[in-house]
């Protein structure tokens, strides 16, 4: 009999590529699509559900129908970067990320899943701004007073591993900073920055390593959890595990390949000491709060521009035998093509109308 | 005798005439040899050890006693050969037979060599040989069993290559072929250092089993030695750098010496900086395996400065023009901090890692994989010494678990806060600027008091005049406003 597979968030960025990863790598799965709406073009072998993660009675409903044996749970939400350093949008993301998180578990143990595989984000440990994350480890903490986005991740993925007993196994994996074709916020942010002219700015001495990780990479990370959490031995079972491309670089050389792949290079370049940077965004905060409008630029912005994040690849290569399989440099130029189509796309309907 | 311009390049770069006077007044060797002890025949092998190298006979004459003398004479046997490999005047058929048997030589008791051309600069080692054969001889059976492995070894490397026509006209071609001369040249003598140091007690036999990590310290020196010498090769007209990596940035390798092709050419030097920085994460894990002080300073010493050699080579248009080396005060605090512990190697590496990435633009075609690599060494340097302890943090923290409290409780709360951090915000910014208005006050008002002008600076300001007017001007524009009427 099929295994049948529920996958949560199936139609966003990260939740399209891993319900690709399962169709090409386990055409034997049965996997069914839990979302807010259907997406453009829905694909003949998924079947597909909507509804919202965090409508209990709802998810009991189509959980008990299911019966899933396997449950990916990779809807969240993540903050647009304007939303990431207030606390504005808190309730809203802890209730998708928290209480939806709680619904699937509750959801899932009723019916009998065997394996439950949770996207986490490395954020549960590193957006505490106090410290830097130099090749993080999983014994590491989860912070709990860190950023609305980390803080929600941080309390979910413990709701997930304590969650973890004999019926049902529990992961959560921990992917730090995506990119990918789709992403509505790293590259396109990114490039944004040729217009405005931006590009020849480094805040702080640009020496701090970053992570990324490329979606599809991520996407076979969930595959190989899924897999790790039927075998007989579950090795994973109750573990969190950072999830990156194992390629640290820093942010400021991640930008100039993206500028580049655009055509553009920056014509000089200025160096923002920290201190000075810092109190600009004090000053912006400030305008921002006066005035009311969204914050381009705060002091966690700068923060996370001078911030050391980088993780180790050990237990991912140990526990799921995980390799990033596209590396940074193929995933920049997949990602900047498919953008360059999307501008190219967006461009000439707007001429049209 | 130090030249003029030595002496003006040490007044004006201060810091490093000091590190040469500290290096040379405060570095302590581990082990002294003792000449007077030593047979005649080994002074002369260690006068020749002068002569010959420049940058191992001191490191070798700080060795621990046990292995002082066979790697003096390891390097001269090598040395020896080299010396035949590199002399163009020794005919195919004649250096073939020479090359390959070398290793049966270094025993025979008397053996010496006279064919070398009379320019050949070491030749005179192989004229009076028979001193190196005679004191091989008394060194510890194991001892002589691995250099005559070894030397066996690189001899018929370095006479497959000889043999190889391509090789000579083209020079090397393919990536794989660079890995392999190197590793004739350079990686074998890792191999043998390697299990010299392990057969002696004085390094983890662990290090026998990672036999990558020996082939790296070799070819991390030898690459980045061919990086560097590419002018003075060329001029020997030979060439070692890949085909297949110059024929991506230019058609002919002469071309690389044009100046109208300098943006070729560092990108090429470039991608052979790169072909090197590979290595240099396996370098740092080899060091962990020495025990010994003595051996890891010899070990250390040459990796450290090949790191400072890379970034000093690393986009630099000078390498196709003249010889580029590393100051002597420079060489000498490199030498200060590889001679005490991997920590402070590891931030050598750091150092030079951080330089060479911000020397790295993105119009360089391997900007990223550079980018890549110095991050690799990082993480390495980092997974051996985290300079984080996430126990500390943890403790720090008190141990909180994360605490799923219901949104709307934890929400009112938050809002307390920030209600209470705004008012806070007022508060502050109030007394700032009523501080900033007092002062103001106080300043202008006292200006006032000793008769400044503010009507005619302010009414000279509404004309745009921003600069201040000299003394007579200042005084013309004054009366200009107290009689303007008449």
């Amino acid at each position: 009999m099929a295994i049948s597979v529920l996958i949560t968030g199936g139609t966003g960025f990260v939740g399209a590529f891993i319900v690709d990863a399962a169709l090409s790598q386990h055409p034997e799965w049965a996997i069914t699509v839990l979302d807010l709406r259907l997406p453009e073009t829905p694909k003949s072998n998924v079947a597909y559900e909507t509804g919202d993660v965090t409508d209990l009675t709802l998810v009991t409903a189509i959980v008990d129908r299911l019966k899933p044996k396997v449950v990916v749970h990779t809807a969240g939400l993540v903050p647009e970067l304007a939303g990431r350093y207030g606390r504005k949008l808190r309730n809203r993301v802890w209730g998708v990320n928290v209480n939806g998180t709680q619904n699937m578990l509750t959801a899932a143990k009723a019916v009998g899943v065997e394996a439950f595989v949770w996207t986490g984000s490395c954020c549960a440990v590193t957006d505490d701004m106090r410290y830097q994350y130099p090749n993080v480890d999983e014994t590491w903490p989860t912070s709990t007073t860190s950023l609305i986005y980390g803080e929600s991740k941080a309390a979910a993925e413990a709701l997930v591993l304590a969650a973890n007993d004999s019926s049902m196994a529990t992961c959560s994996l921990r992917p730090s900073v995506l990119f990918g074709p789709g992403d509505h916020q790293l590259v396109p942010s990114i490039h944004h920055c040729i217009v405005k002219g931006e590009t020849p700015f480094i805040i702080g001495s640009g020496d701090n390593l970053w992570d990324v990780t490329y979606v599809g990479n991520v996407a076979d990370s969930h595959i190989l959890a899924v897999e790790n959490l039927l075998s007989k031995e579950k090795t994973a079972a109750g573990e969190a595990i950072f999830i990156s491309n194992e390629q640290p670089i820093t942010f400021r050389d991640f930008c100039l390949v993206v500028w580049k792949e655009f055509g553009h290079f920056p014509p000089f370049e200025v160096h923002i000491p920290v201190a000075i940077a810092a109190l600009t965004g004090l000053i912006a905060e400030w305008v921002t709060w006066i005035t009311g409008s969204p914050i381009t630029l705060s002091r966690g912005s700068v923060l996370d521009a001078v911030g050391i994040r980088y993780c180790s690849g050990e237990k991912a290569r140990m526990l799921l035998g995980y390799k990033p399989r596209v590396g940074i440099e193929e995933g920049i130029r997949i990602s900047c093509k498919e953008y360059a189509q999307r501008l190219k796309a967006n461009n000439a309907s707007q001429s049209k109308t | 005798m130090p030249t003029a311009s030595d002496v003006l390049y040490y007044a004006i770069h201060f810091n490093e005439l000091r590190n040469i006077i500290q290096w040379q007044t405060w570095h302590d060797p581990v082990h002294n040899r003792n000449p007077e002890k030593e047979a005649p025949s080994l002074q002369i092998c260690f006068d020749f050890l002068d002569k010959t190298s420049r940058s191992f006979s001191s490191v070798i004459k700080e060795l621990h006693p046990e292995l002082l003398v066979p790697i003096a004479l390891f390097y001269l046997i090598l040395r020896g050969l080299d010396t035949i490999e590199d002399d163009m005047t020794i005919s195919l058929k004649e250096k073939d037979p020479l090359l390959r048997q070398f290793y049966q030589n270094t025993e025979k008791e008397g053996w010496n060599y006279n064919g070398n051309g009379p320019n050949e600069k070491d030749r005179e080692l192989l004229v009076q040989f028979q001193n190196v054969t005679e004191e091989f001889r008394k060194i510890k059976p194991v001892y002589r069993d691995i250099i005559k492995d070894v030397t066996e070894k690189m001899g018929n490397g370095m006479a497959d290559f000889c043999a190889n026509a391509e090789h000579n006209i083209n020079g090397v071609d393919t990536i794989d072929d660079y890995d392999l001369y190197c590793h004739y040249v350079a990686g074998l003598v890792g191999n043998g250092l390697t299990r010299l140091f392990v057969e002696s007690g004085l390094a983890n036999p662990m290090l026998l089993q990672r036999p990558q990590l020996q082939e790296s310290m070799g070819l991390f020196l030898q690459k980045t030695n061919i990086i560097r010498d590419v002018k003075e090769d060329h001029d020997d007209k030979r060439s070692f750098w890949p085909k297949e990596i110059w024929s991506k940035h230019v058609d002919n390798f002469e071309d690389l010496f044009e100046p109208q092709n300098k943006e070729a050419a560092l990108n090429c030097s470039s991608e052979m900086v790169l072909n090197s920085l590979a290595h240099a994460d396996q370098c740092l894990f080899y060091l962990a395996g020495l025990k010994e002080q003595s051996v890891f300073n010899f070990a250390a010493i040459p990796q450290s400065m090949a790191i400072a050699t890379l970034e000093l080579v690393f986009r630099n248009p000078n390498i196709f023009k003249r010889n580029v080396k590393i100051t002597k005060g420079e060489a000498c605090r490199i030498m200060m901090k590889s001679t005490q512990n991997l920590q402070l190697v590891c931030e050598i590496f750091r150092q030079f890692t951080r330089k060479i990435h911000k020397k790295n633009t993105p119009r360089d075609p391997n900007f990223l994989k550079i980018s890549i690599a110095c991050g690799k060494i990082e993480q390495f340097i980092e997974s051996i010494y985290p300079s984080q302890d996430p126990k500390k943090i943890i403790e720090a923290q008190g141990a909180a678990p994360p605490d799923p409290t219901p949104a709307s409780e934890a929400e009112a709360k938050n809002k307390a806060m920030a209600e209470e951090a705004k008012w806070d915000t007022i508060y502050l910014l109030a007394a700032v600027m009523g501080t900033l208005f007092i002062l103001s006050c106080l300043m202008i008002g006292t200006a006032y008091l000793f008769g400044a002008r503010f009507d005619v600076a302010l009414d000279q300001l509404s004309k745009g005049k921003l600069s201040k007017p000299s003394g007579d001007e200042a005084q013309s524009i004054i009366q200009d406003y107290d009689h303007g009427e008449l």
